[in-house]
Order: C-alpha cells, then sequence, then structure tokens
C-alpha cells in the first residue's frame, strides 16, 4: 500500500490544521510563542518503521503513547529523542537549571504536550470521518525505538501500516525534532484515506 | 448493583480527589479525599456547576478542557504548566506554597457512544514539587560553583602565564648584563652601569616572587601578622625612603605631609610599610614623569588616614570597582604599558582588613589622577609615656627597617665585621661563596663548612664569633645542626649566635628556627646590609639590637 502524491498532501495539510491548534494551544499555555515546523507524511509498513527511523531516533526516546478505539483504532505516538524531551519541557516551563533528566514533573509536562498533540490530530481525523474516537489515558514511555515498535506488533496484529509524520517544535529560537506515529488497521486506514480524498475533492469545489 | 457498592468505597477510600459532572458541568459526585481538602461537603457541591463554583477555571482557560472531555477527550493537567486544577490551600504547613500543587486527568462519562458527564481525578503534589525545586536549586548551586571554579581556574592560568612572563623579564637583563660583564676589558662605567642594572632587576624579581608567596599565603589564609603598638609616620617615611630613587628617576615630585600623632595603631609594621610602600610605588608607576604624588597621614577622629593621590593616568570608572581584585589589571593585553603581575593591590586590601582598616580607590577617570584612601583604627591610648616611649624605640629597630630597603649603608660601615670570626654552613658552593665574599669585605674572618657534621668540627676547633647556616642541606639540615650545638657546653661553642637563612620566608619557619636555637631568621636572597647588621648586632658590636634573641 501507497499513498499517492495527491493523497500525502492532502494528509499533511490536515495534520497540518491540527498542528496550528496545538501549537496555538502551547503558545497560549506557556506564554511563549511555541510554532511547529509544516508536517512531512509517510506510510511505513510496521515492519519498517525501525529501518526509517533508526537515524533519527538512536538511542533511548520518550514517547507519549495513545490507544484509540472506536470505528477507528489504533496506536498514536509522539517520539522525542530523551535528550529533545528534555529540552522541550525546560523550554515550556521556562526552566533556567538543565538537569539533564526527565524528573517526574518534566515527565507530566511532556504527557500533556503529547495529549494535546494527538489529540488534536485524532480529533481531526474523528471529525473528517463523523466518527467518534475512543481515547485511553496517555502514558508516557521512556524505551529504544525497537521497543516502542514491538509494543505495536505484539498488541496488535492486525496492524500493519503506520503514517509518520516529521516536524519540529520550535520554541524561544530552539527546534526539537520529534516524531508523530500513527499506526492503523489496515481497514481504517482504507476508510481515512478515502475521507482523506473526499474531503481534498471538497476542497477543490 | 456491584459497581454502585465499589463506587462508595471508592468514594471514601480514595487517596486522590475525584468528582463527577453531568454534560452540563454541574457536580454529580464529590469524594471524601475533596471534603476533607476543599473543606466543602458533598451535599453543598452536589447540584452546583462547576464553573460556577470556581469561575477561576475560565480565568485560566481550563473550561476548555472541559469542553474538549465533553466532546470524548480526555485532558491531562500537568503541575509545571497549571500549577493547580481547584484552588484548595496546600495541607500541613511545612510548604511555601499558597496553594496545593497538582496534576489532574479529566475524561468523558460516554454512555452508549454519548458523553454524559465528565470525571476528574486530582492528585495532591506539592511535596514532590518542594522536593524537586530543592533538589533544582542545589543542582543550581553546584553548577554555579563549577562555573565559578572554572573562572578561578582560567583566571590562575592567565597569571600563570603573566607570572612567567614577568619573571622572565628581569632575568633576561640580569643573564644579558652578566654575559657582558663576564667578558674581560669591560670599561669601568660599563661595569657600574651593568651591575646596576642586574641589582635593579634582582630587586624586581624578589618582589614578584614575594608577592606571589604573599598571595599563596592570603589564598591559603596563613598570612598571619606580627602585631605590635605602631607609630604611622616612621612607617611611612621608611616607605617613601624606599621609593625615592624610583620618583627621582622619573622626576616625580614627591610631596609629603605627615602628623606625627597619627597614631598609635595596632599591626604589623613590616606589612603596614608594605602596604604604603605598594600604594606609593603603584602612584609612581602610574605617573608620567613631572607629575606629583602627594602621600598625607592625618588623623581623623578615631582612625589613622594615609591618602595617596597621584596625577598619572587614572582610572576608569569601569575598572575602579575591580582593582583590588586578585590577577585584575586594567589593560592585559600583552602590548600592555606597565608591567606587573596586579596584586599588589590585593595584597594591599588584604593586609589592611587583617589590621581592621579599610582601603578604597577613588579616580575621576581616565587622565585624571588617582586618590587611594587608607584607614586604620587608632588604638584607644592608655599606656603610660613610659610604655609610648618604649614602643618608639622598638619602632626605631622595627618598624623603620624597610622591608624593601635599597640596601646601600654609608661607607664608614665597611668594616663593621672586622676580626669577627664567621662561620658559613651551606651545601651549596655558589652561596657558600657569596655569603664568603660579601662578609670577607666587611672585615670577617671566614670558614666554611659543607655540612652540618663539619660545621660541628670546625665550631669546637675554631670557637667562630658567630654561624650563618643555611637549613634546607642534605643529610643532616640547619635544625639538627642548632639542636647540637646549643647541647654543647658554653665554652665548646654552645652559646655561639646564630643566623639562619632559609629560601621560604613564612611565619611558622621563622618560629621554629628560632625556637629552635637560632637568635635570627633571615629569607633568601640575603640583603647584604641586613646580613651584616645582624651579625653585628649578635657579637654586640652595635649598640642597637635589633633583635632579641627568642628562648
Amino acid at each position: 500500500m501507497q499513498l499517492s502524491e495527491r493523497q500525502n498532501d492532502a494528509l499533511a495539510e490536515l495534520i497540518n490544521i491540527a498542528f496550528s491548534r496545538t501549537a496555538a494551544s502551547l503558545s497560549e499555555l506557556t506564554g511563549h510563542r511555541v510554532v511547529l515546523d509544516v508536517p512531512k507524511v509517510a506510510m511505513y509498513p510496521i515492519s519498517e518503521l525501525t529501518t526509517r527511523l533508526a537515524q533519527f531516533l538512536p538511542a533511548e526516546l520518550a514517547s507519549v503513547h495513545q490507544v484509540f478505539t472506536g470505528p477507528l483504532t489504533g496506536d498514536a505516538l509522539l517520539l522525542l529523542n530523551y535528550d529533545g524531551a528534555v529540552m522541550l519541557t525546560e523550554l515550556l516551563t521556562d526552566e533556567a537549571i538543565h538537569s539533564h533528566r526527565l524528573n517526574e514533573s518534566a515527565r507530566e509536562v511532556l504527557t500533556e504536550v503529547g495529549n494535546i498533540l494527538l489529540n488534536a490530530c485524532l480529533g481531526m481525523f474523528g471529525n473528517l470521518l463523523q466518527v467518534r474516537i475512543s481515547f485511553s489515558v496517555p502514558r508516557l514511555h521512556l524505551e529504544t525505538l525497537g521497543e516502542m515498535v514491538k509494543s505495536l506488533v505484539i498488541d496488535k496484529e492486525e496492524l500493519r501500516y503506520a503514517l509518520v509524520v516529521y516536524t519540529a517544535f520550535r520554541v524561544r529560537d530552539s527546534a526539537i525534532r520529534g516524531f508523530l506515529v500513527i499506526a492503523l488497521s489496515v481497514v481504517s486506514l482504507d476508510r481515512l484515506i478515502q475521507e482523506v480524498e473526499k474531503w481534498e475533492d471538497n476542497q477543490g469545489n | 448493583m456491584l459497581n454502585d457498592a465499589a463506587l462508595r468505597w471508592m468514594n471514601d477510600l480514595s487517596a486522590q480527589g475525584i468528582f463527577l459532572t453531568d454534560a452540563g458541568l454541574t457536580i454529580q459526585g464529590w469524594n471524601h479525599w475533596l471534603e476533607s481538602r476543599s473543606g466543602r461537603a458533598a451535599a453543598e457541591m452536589i447540584g452546583r456547576n462547576l464553573l460556577d463554583e470556581y469561575p477561576d477555571l475560565i480565568e485560566r482557560g481550563l473550561d476548555k478542557y472541559y469542553k474538549d472531555a465533553l466532546e470524548g477527550q480526555i485532558r491531562l493537567l500537568s503541575q509545571r504548566l497549571h500549577h493547580y486544577l481547584l484552588p484548595i490551600a496546600p495541607q500541613g504547613d511545612e510548604t511555601s506554597f499558597t496553594m496545593m500543587q497538582q496534576s489532574a486527568r479529566i475524561a468523558p462519562l460516554v454512555e452508549d457512544d454519548r458523553v454524559i458527564g465528565t470525571i476528574t481525578v486530582i492528585d495532591d503534589v506539592t511535596e514532590r514539587i518542594s522536593r524537586e525545586d530543592q533538589l533544582m536549586r542545589l543542582l543550581s548551586r553546584e553548577q554555579a560553583a563549577r562555573r565559578e571554579a572554572e573562572m578561578a581556574n582560567r583566571a590562575k592560568d592567565e597569571f600563570l602565564a603573566t607570572v612567567s612572563h614577568e619573571l622572565r623579564t628581569p632575568l633576561n637583563a640580569i643573564s644579558g648584563w652578566v654575559q657582558i660583564l663576564l667578558k674581560q676589558g669591560v670599561a669601568n662605567e660599563f661595569l657600574a652601569h651593568g651591575l646596576a642594572v642586574v641589582e635593579r632587576n634582582v630587586k624586581m624579581q624578589t618582589k614578584i616572587i614575594e608577592d606571589i608567596l604573599d598571595v599563596s599565603r592570603i589564598i591559603t589564609g596563613k598570612l598571619s601578622l606580627s602585631v605590635t603598638q605602631v607609630n604611622l609616620a616612621p612607617v611611612v617615611e621608611a616607605a617613601l625612603d624606599a621609593v625615592r630613587l624610583a620618583a627621582d628617576a622619573k622626576e616625580i615630585r614627591l610631596e609629603w605631609a605627615l602628623d606625627a600623632d597619627a597614631g598609635p595603631v595596632s599591626g604589623d609594621p613590616g606589612r603596614l610599610q608594605q602596604v604604603v610602600w605598594n600604594l606609593v610605588s603603584n602612584a609612581i608607576k602610574f605617573t608620567p614623569g613631572g607629575g606629583v604624588v602627594n602621600v598625607r597621614l592625618a588623623r581623623v577622629g578615631s582612625q589613622a588616614e594615609i591618602t595617596v593621590s597621584d596625577t598619572g593616568k587614572g582610572i576608569s570608572s569601569e575598572f575602579l570597582p575591580y582593582v583590588f581584585e586578585r590577577f585584575r589589571q586594567a589593560d592585559s593585553t600583552s602590548t600592555r604599558q606597565q608591567s606587573g603581575l596586579g596584586l599588589g593591590l590585593a595584597i594591599v586590601r588584604h593586609l589592611v582588613e587583617m589590621h581592621g582598616g579599610t582601603v578604597s580607590a577613588f579616580s575621576e577617570g581616565d587622565g585624571r589622577g588617582a586618590t587611594f584612601i587608607l584607614r586604620l583604627p587608632l588604638l584607644a591610648v592608655r599606656s603610660t609615656g613610659d610604655l609610648l616611649l618604649q614602643s618608639r624605640d622598638k619602632l626605631k629597630g622595627d618598624g623603620t627597617e624597610p622591608v624593601f630597603s635599597s640596601g646601600g649603608r654609608p661607607g664608614d660601615d665597611n668594616l663593621k665585621l672586622r676580626g669577627l670570626r664567621v662561620l658559613i654552613v651551606d651545601d651549596d658552593a655558589d652561596a657558600r661563596e657569596l655569603l664568603e665574599v660579601i662578609l670577607l669585605q666587611f672585615g670577617a674572618e671566614i670558614k666554611l663548612a659543607t655540612s652540618a657534621r663539619q660545621a660541628l668540627a670546625v665550631l669546637e676547633d675554631w670557637k667562630p664569633d658567630a654561624l650563618v647556616s643555611d637549613v634546607g642541606m642534605p643529610n643532616e639540615d640547619g635544625y639538627s645542626l642548632i639542636q647540637k650545638i646549643r647541647a654543647l657546653a658554653p665554652e665548646r661553642g654552645g652559646l655561639t649566635p646564630a643566623i639562619a637563612l632559609t629560601g621560604y620566608g613564612r611565619p611558622e619557619d621563622r618560629l621554629q628556627l628560632l625556637a629552635a636555637g637560632y637568635q635570627v631568621h633571615l629569607s633568601k636572597p640575603v640583603e647584604l646590609m641586613q646580613l651584616v647588621d645582624s651579625i653585628s648586632n649578635l657579637t654586640s658590636r652595635d649598640e642597637k639590637k635589633l633583635y632579641t634573641p627568642v628562648e
């Protein structure tokens, strides 16, 4: 399964709307201008995910993981390098002291940021499909890329594909690279792509 | 039914705050934890609207979170971004927070695919946040300390580079002139000039090393004072004597007005003279030829005030706050006009503060001259005239002895040591020879010993009038030597006056040496006249007693 260029562009545009909302929420929340880079979207089979992301996430990573169920089912994750996660929380909370580690409060902040971002994207998909998506409570994990991918494959055997969204958080002259991974079953993915195409057609009218 | 029973227990047992609302945000449940923490009973809260009861949720944009929840989303509130959800007073009084710090989760209550309300769970994280903040403060202090240490380290590196440079400069002149003078057939005026250059540079280098040692003592807290009652006028005069040549050489007019009644103070005369000398020679250094350096000593209230002002280059307002800092120089470029380590004023301030005084610098800016004012607390004069007289006499010996004297004395002293037998003990041949040459010039008879053992043999055999001994020697050192001598019977030389020479003039060495049996301790490099005077005094050729033997 491959996304056509048109499908890809339409998805990126939709996600960008969700990103703008997220950036606005984060800016309001922190009092700093937060910008999310225009997303680059790609779709890979889950089996390729580790290879595709390894160069960006070489060591331990921080992931905010939210499972969603309902008419659309899958896993949504925000992935950051551990150091990037520390930096992002320090920037968002005005922490002037650099501790180089995520304490409990920093983990909470990161989970909230992931929650806002994932909710915005999935909420947008839900609206598009005119269905209500049910969310689980977001959880933060500190793990390697391999461990993260393994948890996807083991939990949901029918999952085959992952939408990977490349972006970066820009806060106070710093950019922190982040990745959004939305793992979907083939059925869910088919439905999503159909709706994205419809949306795109309507945009054209 | 089972669920209802469980819910009732959860309401009572939970260690978190839990409340429920319907889809209109009317409160439908308020658990025991919330009752006890907020002081508001469930009976009171149930049926009321959440946003009416807590309008500050709207002010802080949290109504939006409930709106999202009502649309089926789960929302988290982290303490770091929100501090708290409900304004509740903190528990206990050991916290600096005015509100209980909270993290919270808001979730939709869904039935038949329809959101019928919300559930909110609140954690009290006040203690955790206090702990984290405290850790952060510790970390911050530790990081600041590390930064400071790194800066100090850099300053020391720079200092080391400056020291090397400053030590090499006089060494260069010395080595160059010595090579010229070693050649045969050097013209007489050349010889005199060359020797003068060598002498001047040796003094310069001695001063640099003394400054470094002083700073090292200051840093390690080992600088100590030999405190007596001191009259300041002779101290200032002595310092002026020591710089007169330098002022003359630059054609700088040295003016002074000394109030002889400004004193006494309690202090170390040698150190006070060093302070004044530093200030005055600094003034001369930074004043161009033809300028004026003015020194005043006056009594101001209960303080003695020494003012040193000049017509020199002045101090810029940017640098003024740092003049007394170690390793600081206004111009640290390699092409700077003035040599020196930038230690003098740091030493001055430290010494003055050790005396309970203050020193401050004033300047109207570049090119406008500078003024240093030194204030020392006066001693309450309760002593009788006799005591004062006695201390003045003592000062003539101690206080007016220039620490950095210009060396020369009138020529009629030349045979001061005539006929005196002096035994020199040193394992270093050059040092032995130097002492021999000096003392021979003053008419002494000399014998040399290269070790303590040899010295003891010569002592008993030759019966010298005085002994001058190095302290650091292989096998047997100067301590051991003097202990063996003092153990001898008087007729075998047990009472021979003895002078110790050391390369390190620390006060504790001095005390140890005097306790071991030496009468006098002198630091290397030896000041010629000081050595001659000491020998002369010890052998009672001079009526003026400089040193009191310590038993």
